[in-house]
C-alpha cells in the first residue's frame, strides 16, 4: 500500500460499505493493528496504514455481489452493537477506547459461541491480508524479499539442465 | 470507457424472455480473439457450433478440443480477462479482489454442527486454475472402482479415462516436485512423519521444470511457471478460431423444440449505473462449465428440474491447516507451495498435504489482537504449515440468491466432523515429532498445543465446530453424472438428460467426492466429454 495502485479499467473503484459500516471497520482495524509502547500502553497504528487497509477492504467488498455487500453491512452493524453482550460495556464499538476495543475483539475471538468467533474472523482476515502485505508490517513477518510479488532468485531445474547441456523436455 | 447504447427493437433487436432486447445477428464488435466484454459498445447476437459458458478447468479444455476438431467455438466468461504478464504482478490482495469470486470472501454457511467454510473459487478467464497450488492427482483407483461397480458408470472407469489423463498431463506439464524445491517447512513435517512411520510422497504439479519456489502459487505465479488453462489450452483454442468474451454473464440457456439452441445473458463490469448490454449466442451445442456453484443455477434458470438432485449433494473436501513453531528459522516461503503428501490415512478419509501461503495471509490467521497479534507475526520465519483434507460425504446445496451469486449451505456429517478433528490431531503429532515447540491449531480461542496429549485432549473436548477455521478448494458434484435420469443430471458423456444439446463439463458432474485435488480430474472428464461431442456432433456448415 505504500505504492499508489495502478489505475485499472478492469478494477475501477466501487465502495461497498456505508459510512456507518466504514466507521466500524476503521475502529476494528485500529484495534487489530495497534501496538504497545515501552510502558505497555496501547498505541494506535499509523493513520496511513489504517486508511489504506479500510480502503482496500471497502474496495474488495464493493467488487463483490450485492449479497456480499449487504452481508457485510449487516455484520458491521452487529459488530458495532455487540460490545454490551461481550464485555458488558454499554457503548458502540466505534466510540470505545482503544483498550476497550482490543478487549472486545479478544472476547469475540475466545468466545465459546462459534458464530461470534466467525463474526470476528469475517473482519480480521480480510483486514489483515492487506495490512501485512507491504512496508513495515511485511518486514515484521521476516519475509526476506522486497515485495510479496518479488521472485525468489534461484535457478530452476530447467535452467540448471540447460547450463549443464542436458536436453530439456518440452513443457507442453 | 466507451459509451454504450443498448440495442432496441427499432434497430432490429428482438425481445428476450426477460423483456430486454438483443441485436439481431449482430457480430461481436471487436476484432480481438479475447474480447473485454465491458469495452464493447453494443450487445451482440452471434452463432457458432458450440458456445462454452466458463473458461476454467472444464470450459477451456472443452473449447480447445472442439476448436481443434474444427468447430466454431465462442467462450463466454463472467469474470475479467487479465493477461499472464498482468496477473503475475498482482499482490495477494489484488489477486483476491480481481481474480477470486466474491473477492475471496465466499463461504459455505454451516448447518448444525458444521464450520463456516471459506470457499476459494476463481472468477476470471482461466477460472480457478489461476489460483490452484498446482497440485495434480488422478482420481484414485478405488473411486473409479466405486463409480463402475456401485453406480454402474462403465464409461468412467480408470481405463476409459486413461487417454484423457495422459492428454491432460502432457498439456499442463505434470511433474513431481523435485526435492530441491521442497521448502524447509515441508521438510520438517516430512521428518516428523518419518519418525512416526507415516509415508510421505512427492506431489506432482503442473509447473514442469520451471518452478522457482516462490511459494505463492494460489495468488498467481510471478514466474509464470504454472500451466493454468489460460496458457495451456486457450491459446490453442484461439489459434483454431475460437473467440473468448470476458465479462459476459450467461443467464439462461435458449431452447428450440426441447433442444439446447444457445444462450443469452448480459455484459458486466461497466461503470456503475451504466446499462448492462444484453447478448445472445446461438449454437446447437451448449456447454455449461461455470463451476459447481453456478452450473446448477444456470440449469435451474433454464428450466431443468434435475430430478431433485440438481444443486444438491455438493462435496467440498473441507480442509484445515496447522501452523507449527520451531526453534530454528524455516523461512517456509522459500520453496514450492505444496510438495509432499501422505495417503496413509485414506481409509479414514483423511489426506495430509503440505501447504504454505503468502506471509501476509498467514499473519492474518494468527490468533491475537494488536500487540499479541504482532508478537505472533514476528515468529513467522520459525513457522511451518501443513494441512489436512477430508474425503467428505457431501452435504452441500446451492440455491439462487438475490444477486448473481448463489447461496451455498453445507451440513457436515458427524463422521466427517470427527475426521476433521482427527486430522488436526494427526497434524499436531507430525509437527511435534518434527521438532515443533508449539502448534497453532485451527480452533479459534484454543491454547497452542505443545504435546501429543494436549492435541488428543483438544480432539476429545469436541469444541464448537464453528470455532474451526475451515477451507475448501474443490466444490464438486452438484450436477452429477448418472446412467439414470432419476439419479443424476447428465449422462456419462456429459449431456443433460432433460435437454439434449446441453452439456455440463466442470466439477459439478463428478458423481462422488474424490478425496484428491480436482484440477486434473475435471480437466480429464472435460477432455473425454469434448472428444465425445466432437465425435457425435459433426460440424454444421
Amino acid at each position: 500500500m505504500s505504492t499508489a495502485p495502478t489505475p485499472d479499467r478492469l478494477d475501477w473503484k466501487r465502495l461497498g460499505l456505508s459510512a456507518g459500516a466504514r466507521a466500524t471497520v476503521r475502529a476494528t482495524t485500529e484495534a487489530l493493528l495497534c501496538d504497545e509502547d515501552a510502558r505497555g500502553r496501547l498505541q494506535p497504528p499509523r493513520d496511513g496504514l489504517v486508511n489504506d487497509v479500510v480502503d482496500e477492504f471497502d474496495h474488495s467488498v464493493g467488487r463483490g455481489s450485492i449479497d456480499l455487500r449487504r452481508g457485510y453491512r449487516v455484520l458491521a452493524f452487529v459488530l458495532e452493537w455487540l460490545p454490551i453482550f461481550v464485555i458488558r460495556k454499554p457503548a458502540r464499538m466505534s466510540r470505545m477506547s482503544l483498550d476497550d476495543r482490543v478487549a472486545y475483539l479478544e472476547g469475540l475471538e475466545s468466545s465459546r459461541v462459534g458464530l461470534l468467533v466467525m463474526l470476528y474472523v469475517a473482519f480480521k482476515v480480510p483486514l489483515c491480508i492487506p495490512a501485512f502485505e507491504e512496508g513495515e508490517e511485511l518486514a515484521l513477518t521476516g519475509f526476506d524479499r522486497e515485495h510479496t510479488t518479488s521472485r525468489r532468485r534461484l535457478p530452476t531445474v530447467a535452467a540448471a539442465a540447460r547450463v549443464e547441456g542436458e536436453p530439456v523436455e518440452a513443457s507442453s | 470507457m466507451t459509451a454504450r447504447a443498448p440495442a432496441s427493437p427499432a434497430t432490429g433487436g428482438r425481445p428476450t424472455a426477460r423483456g430486454r432486447t438483443v441485436a439481431s445477428a449482430r457480430p461481436i464488435s471487436s476484432g480481438d480473439a479475447v474480447v473485454h466484454g465491458r469495452d464493447l459498445p453494443a450487445g451482440f447476437d452471434e452463432s457458432c457450433d458450440a458456445v462454452v459458458v466458463g473458461s476454467g478447468a472444464g470450459g477451456a479444455v472443452v473449447a480447445a478440443h472442439l476448436a481443434e476438431a474444427g468447430r466454431r467455438v465462442i467462450v463466454l466468461e463472467e469474470g475479467p480477462y487479465y493477461r499472464p504478464e498482468e496477473y503475475q504482478r498482482f499482490k495477494p490482495s489484488e489477486s483476491v479482489r480481481r481474480l477470486f469470486r466474491e473477492s475471496g470472501m465466499l463461504a459455505a454457511f454451516g448447518i448444525g454442527e458444521t464450520p463456516i467454510i471459506s470457499v476459494t473459487m476463481g472468477r476470471a478467464v482461466g477460472g480457478s486454475s489461476l489460483l490452484t497450488g498446482g497440485v495434480c492427482f488422478r482420481i484414485p483407483g478405488e473411486v473409479h472402482h466405486r463409480w463402475v461397480h456401485d453406480l454402474g458408470l462403465e464409461q468412467l472407469s480408470e481405463r476409459a479415462l486413461e487417454p484423457a489423463y495422459e492428454d491432460v498431463e502432457k498439456r499442463i506439464a505434470v511433474k513431481p516436485v523435485p526435492l530441491e524445491m521442497r521448502s524447509l517447512s515441508t521438510t520438517r513435517f516430512v521428518e516428523g512423519a518419518e519418525k512416526l512411520g507415516i509415508a510421505m510422497h512427492p506431489i506432482s504439479r503442473n509447473t514442469g521444470d520451471e518452478c522457482e519456489g516462490n511459494g505463492r502459487c494460489n495468488f498467481t505465479c510471478p514466474a509464470g511457471a504454472k500451466r493454468s488453462v489460460d496458457v495451456a489450452y486457450l491459446p490453442s483454442a484461439l489459434r483454431h478460431g475460437a473467440r473468448v468474451v470476458s465479462d459476459a454473464l450467461v443467464t439462461r440457456v435458449l431452447t428450440d423444440g426441447g433442444r439446447a439452441a444457445g444462450v443469452e445473458g448480459r455484459l458486466l463490469g461497466g461503470e456503475y449505473g451504466a446499462p448492462s448490454l444484453p447478448f445472445r449466442v446461438r449454437a446447437p451445442m451448449v456447454v455449461s462449465a461455470c463451476g459447481t456453484l453456478h452450473s446448477p443455477l444456470l440449469l435451474l434458470a433454464s428450466g431443468i428440474r434435475g430430478s431433485n438432485v440438481l444443486g444438491r449433494h455438493i462435496t467440498l473436501h473441507p480442509a484445515v491447516r496447522i501452523v507449527a513453531r520451531f526453534d530454528e528459522p524455516v523461512n517456509g516461503w522459500d520453496g514450492a507451495l505444496q510438495s509432499a503428501y501422505s495417503d496413509d490415512f485414506a481409509e479414514e478419509g483423511i489426506k495430509l498435504v503440505s501447504a504454505y501461503t503468502m506471509v501476509n495471509v498467514l499473519a492474518a490467521g494468527f490468533p491475537g489482537v494488536g500487540p499479541a497479534l504482532r508478537k505472533h507475526v514476528r515468529q513467522l520465519p520459525y513457522c511451518g504449515v501443513f494441512g489436512g483434507m477430508i474425503h467428505d460425504e457431501g452435504g452441500g446445496r446451492v440455491r439462487a440468491g438475490a444477486g448473481r451469486e448463489g447461496i451455498l449451505t453445507y451440513e457436515m456429517s458427524p463422521r466427517d466432523l470427527a475426521r476433521l478433528r482427527r486430522s488436526i490431531t494427526l497434524l499436531c503429532e507430525v509437527a511435534l515429532a518434527g521438532g515443533a515447540r508449539e502448534v497453532f491449531t485451527p480452533i479459534f480461542g484454543a491454547p497452542t498445543v505443545t504435546s501429543v496429549e494436549g492435541a488428543r485432549a483438544l480432539e476429545a473436548a469436541r469444541p464448537d465446530a464453528r470455532r474451526t477455521e475451515c477451507m475448501a478448494f474443490h466444490p464438486l458434484g452438484s450436477a452429477r453424472v448418472a446412467n439414470d435420469v432419476r439419479r443424476g443430471v447428465v449422462d456419462e458423456w456429459g449431456e443433460c438428460f432433460e435437454m439434449p444439446g446441453l452439456f455440463v463439463a466442470d466439477g459439478s458432474v463428478l458423481p462422488t467426492s474424490i478425496g484428491v485435488n480436482s484440477q486434473v480430474p475435471i480437466m480429464s472428464m472435460a477432455t473425454r466429454f469434448a472428444w465425445g461431442m466432437a465425435e457425435r456432433r459433426p460440424a454444421v456448415r
